[in-house]
């Protein structure tokens, strides 16, 4: 644990020392980046050591004489230990060169601050072990999250985002709060090993509660309105962060109650397999309407959340029908789909952020050609869509194919749940098509083609440190791909933790499977290289010349004609209507000759919409009520302070 | 191993033949003598001679994305049984790594489209986005029908050995519903009338031709190529499901092979000369039938089976 703490010290010393530098900003973005990242470079090596060799490790320190915060490693700590260091630290390096506005040193100062904080208390929250210190850090973690995204507080949409992020996360810790009163009050414990001594309907509510509460910290449909808001007002390192690891923070928290409640019933299976499926096609069906890059990568966090619920879903629905490989395979698939999507999510906020860092703008159908000028960011971005849209040769593809063959084993020999395990495979499939539809569009529009306004023109792709971290990324992704032998065991490695009371070894033949994916791998490559030496021949003395595009005859092509990213997506939305309404804007049209008009359509999230309706509005209708309570006179306010301790005192 | 691989080569090389069978029907239907039978070999060895023109738009990615829908489909049909003899390559699984691979030489066909800026191309990339979601929804519900009828996750398995999956087995009713959606795949993916005309160069009724607009020369060769392996794949699938017989003689197993394949193209050409293309909006509705029948097809398995 020394190794654990130390890296945790680093960081958040790397966080301090920034507010004492903000004078020299250089200095200051370099020493706590570096600060950073070598703290979590520290940390990384212990995680992953301790995932391949587990040993146990555990701390405790008492804390205001009646509180001890205690924490251990295990396998599944260790696991999310890898993904919350490995991803921080990039991001660190990412940052020296993104954040580039010298007028605010102190803005940026407090935003590493923050940052070191955000990192440090995820890496703590995952390895807590009792009620008192998982709170505490998850509170640290909510709180300077917020702040983080809160940066650009003069725009009032981003303080509108950081006041709905403030509120989903606390309505969401109140529900997991509510939760640990439950077992607190049945097992007068904070520990969390005394939780599976709860009788089985107090585990019911716990487990409910508890998924509610994470499900809002992870993005699980309904719960998931704050994450669009949320992740383009923070900086792109931070949305890379936030969206590859600190919404992870809630599936280990979904998976850490499951471990400890110990309570295997198909209900809890069930619920994850269909929040999962709701999820999952929702949240690409929303990418694909949206008109800003990151707030639809942000969508797609929606998207592949409900994969890993889905794969996790089919492990719980494994484990309590007792079919060994669906439940191994299934929590296997979620957690290296955990993994998968950290790397390639964050790689897309990186570019995303490097588009915003030369362009200065995010909206989709504003931009284009971008690779020719990007041709680092554009290739890194390649890759990151391929691997999202769960291609081979990239890592997406070996966690679906995971999460598809934990379905399939399902139904192998006697048929278990076979309505949500068939739509299961339905929605994978589902998700995939859409998520191609999706990527293709983002790289379309915004890698290629011609520049739709002058913000794509005369840019260029300088900032090394921003260019390193997405090669890295990129490189991980195609290596998962190619090589997934490792990172499978890895996986479960983390699944062993989970107590599933089955042999990983029962999955020896799946091994064997990344073994194939390796092989066919090399085979497409070598098929590429063939071809690809075929074409250069074919070539050979040719004359090539270069022209404009094929305008079918019309010769005055302008780049305004172009199919955009609104237009692209506009026959699949309209297939899901029902669930996407859109929600259209426009000027009428007047008289013979009119003139200037404009045109606006939006995509609604129905959640979005009917949170307003359903929930908002009867609350606030609901206190208006009470507004006589608060009359602004200060003596009555102390003597509702008095009144309360003299009612307290009477149950005490 | 080395038959496998000389019938894997030797079913590139033949595809485009079968693709031709499709227009000599077409001919027959409308009363003319059609183009030659080995029309499509002087189109590509055309085609391989030329130079290419290349648009100011476009990058690498235009130049990609021919060779990689080729590799996808070439690809495809190494785990294809063909004539009776073991694929190339074989696992369990392999059919999700198949239908997923497909979609990587789609993404590439569709980016390479998106590189030259042109709206004609984007609204055929548009559209085969859309349409591909259905079909693959379909294509994973065959599958998990033929995951309860074998147990096994592999084309090999479904299509070879002693008890290949077929229309005169016990499950055959089933099947019949099965053959039926998957050949709406097969003329969806494939760019075929009803859904796409591959005739035409009318840019604004197309999907798959109108994405290929600006290719050129040896480039456009591949993606001809490419869509002829596809074609090959889909109607090979359908082929073996049709006349899923193991006679003994190798002969005889390749002659039946080819025949049944001949009777898929012939009738891809029927369905092309009797019908029209359905407007654009149509088509879902109509691809979606492939999924119902898809869906009907285990309901009914599911009784079936008990």
């Amino acid at each position: 644990m020394y190794l654990f703490f130390l890296s945790i010290t680093v960081i958040v010393s790397g966080g301090v020392l920034a507010l004492f530098l903000n004078r020299h900003f250089i200095l200051m973005k370099s020493a706590s980046a570096l600060l950073i990242a070598s703290g979590c470079l520290l940390g990384l090596c212990d995680a992953a050591l301790k995932l391949i060799h587990p040993v146990p490790a555990s701390a405790s320190i008492y804390y205001l004489r009646h509180f001890t915060l205690s924490f251990q490693i295990d396998a599944l700590s260790a696991f999310f230990l890898v993904l919350i260091f490995g991803i921080s630290m990039l991001a660190a390096i990412y940052s020296f060169h993104y954040m580039h506005e010298e007028e605010k040193p102190r803005a940026t100062a407090v935003n590493y601050l923050f940052f070191s904080l955000l990192t440090a208390s995820m890496a703590l929250v995952v390895t807590a072990t009792n009620i008192i210190t998982f709170m505490l850090l998850w509170e640290t973690m909510s709180l300077s999250s917020f702040a983080l995204v809160i940066y650009n507080h003069h725009k009032a949409e981003n303080r509108k985002a950081g006041y709905l992020y403030f509120v989903f996360s606390h309505v969401g810790a109140m529900f997991i709060l509510a939760a640990f009163g439950i077992i607190y009050s049945c097992t007068g414990s904070f520990d969390f090993k005394e939780m599976a001594a709860l009788t089985n309907a107090a585990k019911m509510v716990v487990f409910i509660f508890t998924f509610i509460g994470f499900g809002s910290k992870a993005g699980v449909f309904p719960f998931h309105v704050w994450l669009p808001h949320a992740h383009p007002a923070a900086p792109s390192h931070i949305s890379a962060v936030m969206s590859g690891v600190m919404i992870k923070t809630g599936i280990y928290g979904i998976l850490r109650m499951y471990a400890l409640l110990d309570f295997h019933t198909p209900v809890f299976g069930e619920i994850l397999l269909f929040a999962g499926m709701i999820s999952g096609v929702l949240g690409v069906v929303y990418a694909l309407g949206q008109h800003d890059l990151k707030r639809l990568l942000a969508y797609h966090s929606v998207e592949n959340i409900g994969i890993i619920l889905i794969g996790i879903g089919i492990g719980m629905i494994g484990v309590s029908s007792g079919k060994p490989l669906m439940a191994l395979l299934g929590f296997a698939g979620g957690m290296l789909h955990v993994l998968n999507h950290a790397i390639f999510k964050s790689l897309l906020f990186m570019g995303a952020g490097m588009v915003v860092h030369k362009t200065g703008t995010l909206a989709i159908d504003a931009l284009g050609g971008l690779l020719k000028k990007m041709k680092i960011t554009g290739t890194t971005f390649l890759i990151g869509s391929l691997a999202i849209s769960g291609l081979p040769p990239f890592n997406g593809f070996v966690s679906e194919v995971l999460i598809y063959f934990g379905c399939f084993e399902g139904m192998n020999p006697n048929r278990t749940a076979f309505i949500p395990i068939l739509l299961a495979i339905i929605s994978l499939a589902v998700i995939g098509g859409l998520a191609l539809a999706c990527f293709t569009k983002v790289f379309g529009v915004v890698f290629q083609g011609e520049a739709r306004s002058s913000a794509a023109e005369n840019i260029d792709e300088k900032g090394l440190t921003m260019l390193i971290p997405m090669l890295v990324l990129a490189g991980i992704c195609t290596l998962v791909g190619v090589f997934p032998r490792t990172f499978v065991l890895m996986a479960i490695h983390g699944v062993s933790a989970i107590g599933t009371g089955f042999e990983p070894a029962l999955l020896e033949p799946f091994i064997r499977f990344t073994g194939n994916i390796t092989r066919v791998s090399a085979i497409f490559f070598a098929l590429i290289i063939v071809s690809l030496t075929a074409r250069t021949l074919l070539y050979r003395g040719k004359t090539i010349t270069q022209s404009g595009t094929w305008g079918c005859g019309f010769t005055q092509p302008t780049a305004k004609m172009q199919y955009t990213g609104s237009s692209y997506a506009s026959s699949i939305l309209a297939f899901f209507w029902t669930v996407a309404p859109r929600h259209e804007e426009h000027a009428r049209i007047e008289g013979c000759f009119p003139g200037h008009s404009r045109y606006h359509s939006k995509i609604n999230d129905v959640a979005e919409l009917y949170m307003n309706a359903v929930i908002v509005d009867p609350v606030l209708a609901l206190f208006a009520k009470f507004r006589w309570i608060q009359h602004g006179d200060i003596h009555l306010y102390i003597g509702y302070i008095l009144l309360a301790i003299i009612v307290l005192l009477f149950f005490i | 191993m080395t038959i496998s691989i000389i019938l894997w080569f030797l079913a590139i090389l033949l595809a485009p033949f079968f693709a031709a069978v499709i227009l000599k029907v077409k001919a027959f239907f409308g009363g003319k003598k059609g183009p030659p039978i080995l029309i499509h070999y002087y189109t590509i060895i055309k085609l391989f001679q030329k130079g290419s023109v290349y648009s100011t738009s476009t990058t690498l990615i235009f130049k990609l994305g021919p060779v990689i829908s080729l590799c996808a489909a070439a690809m495809a049909l190494m785990f294809l049984p063909l004539a009776g003899y073991r694929p190339v390559l074989s696992f369990h699984g392999d059919v999700i790594f198949i239908i997923y691979l497909l979609g990587l030489g789609r993404f590439f066909t569709i980016a390479a489209a998106m590189d030259t800026a042109s709206p004609f191309e984007g609204m055929g990339a548009a559209r085969e986005a859309y349409y591909s979601i259905i079909c693959e929804a379909t294509l994973f519900m065959i599958l998990i029908l033929f995951f309860m009828l074998t147990g096994d996750l592999s084309l090999a398995a479904y299509l070879s050995g002693s008890l290949p999956l077929g229309l005169w087995q016990t499950a055959g009713s089933p099947l019949l519903f099965v053959i039926i959606a998957l050949f709406i795949v097969l003329l969806a993916e494939n760019a075929r009338v009803p859904v796409d005309d591959p005739a035409t160069h009318l840019e604004l009724t197309m999907i798959h031709e109108v994405m290929v607009l600006d290719h050129s020369g040896p480039d456009f060769g591949f993606v001809e190529l490419g869509s002829f392996c596809k074609l090959f794949f889909y109607s090979a699938v359908v082929s073996r499901l049709i006349a899923p017989f193991n006679p003994d003689h190798p002969a005889l197993n390749g002659c039946q092979f080819i025949a049944a394949l001949l009777v898929v193209y012939a009738v891809v050409g029927v369905t092309e000369s009797v019908m029209a293309r359905y407007k654009m909006d149509k088509v879902p509705k109509f691809i979606l039938t492939s999924f119902a029948l898809a869906f009907f097809a285990i309901i009914v398995t599911l009784e079936f089976l008990k």
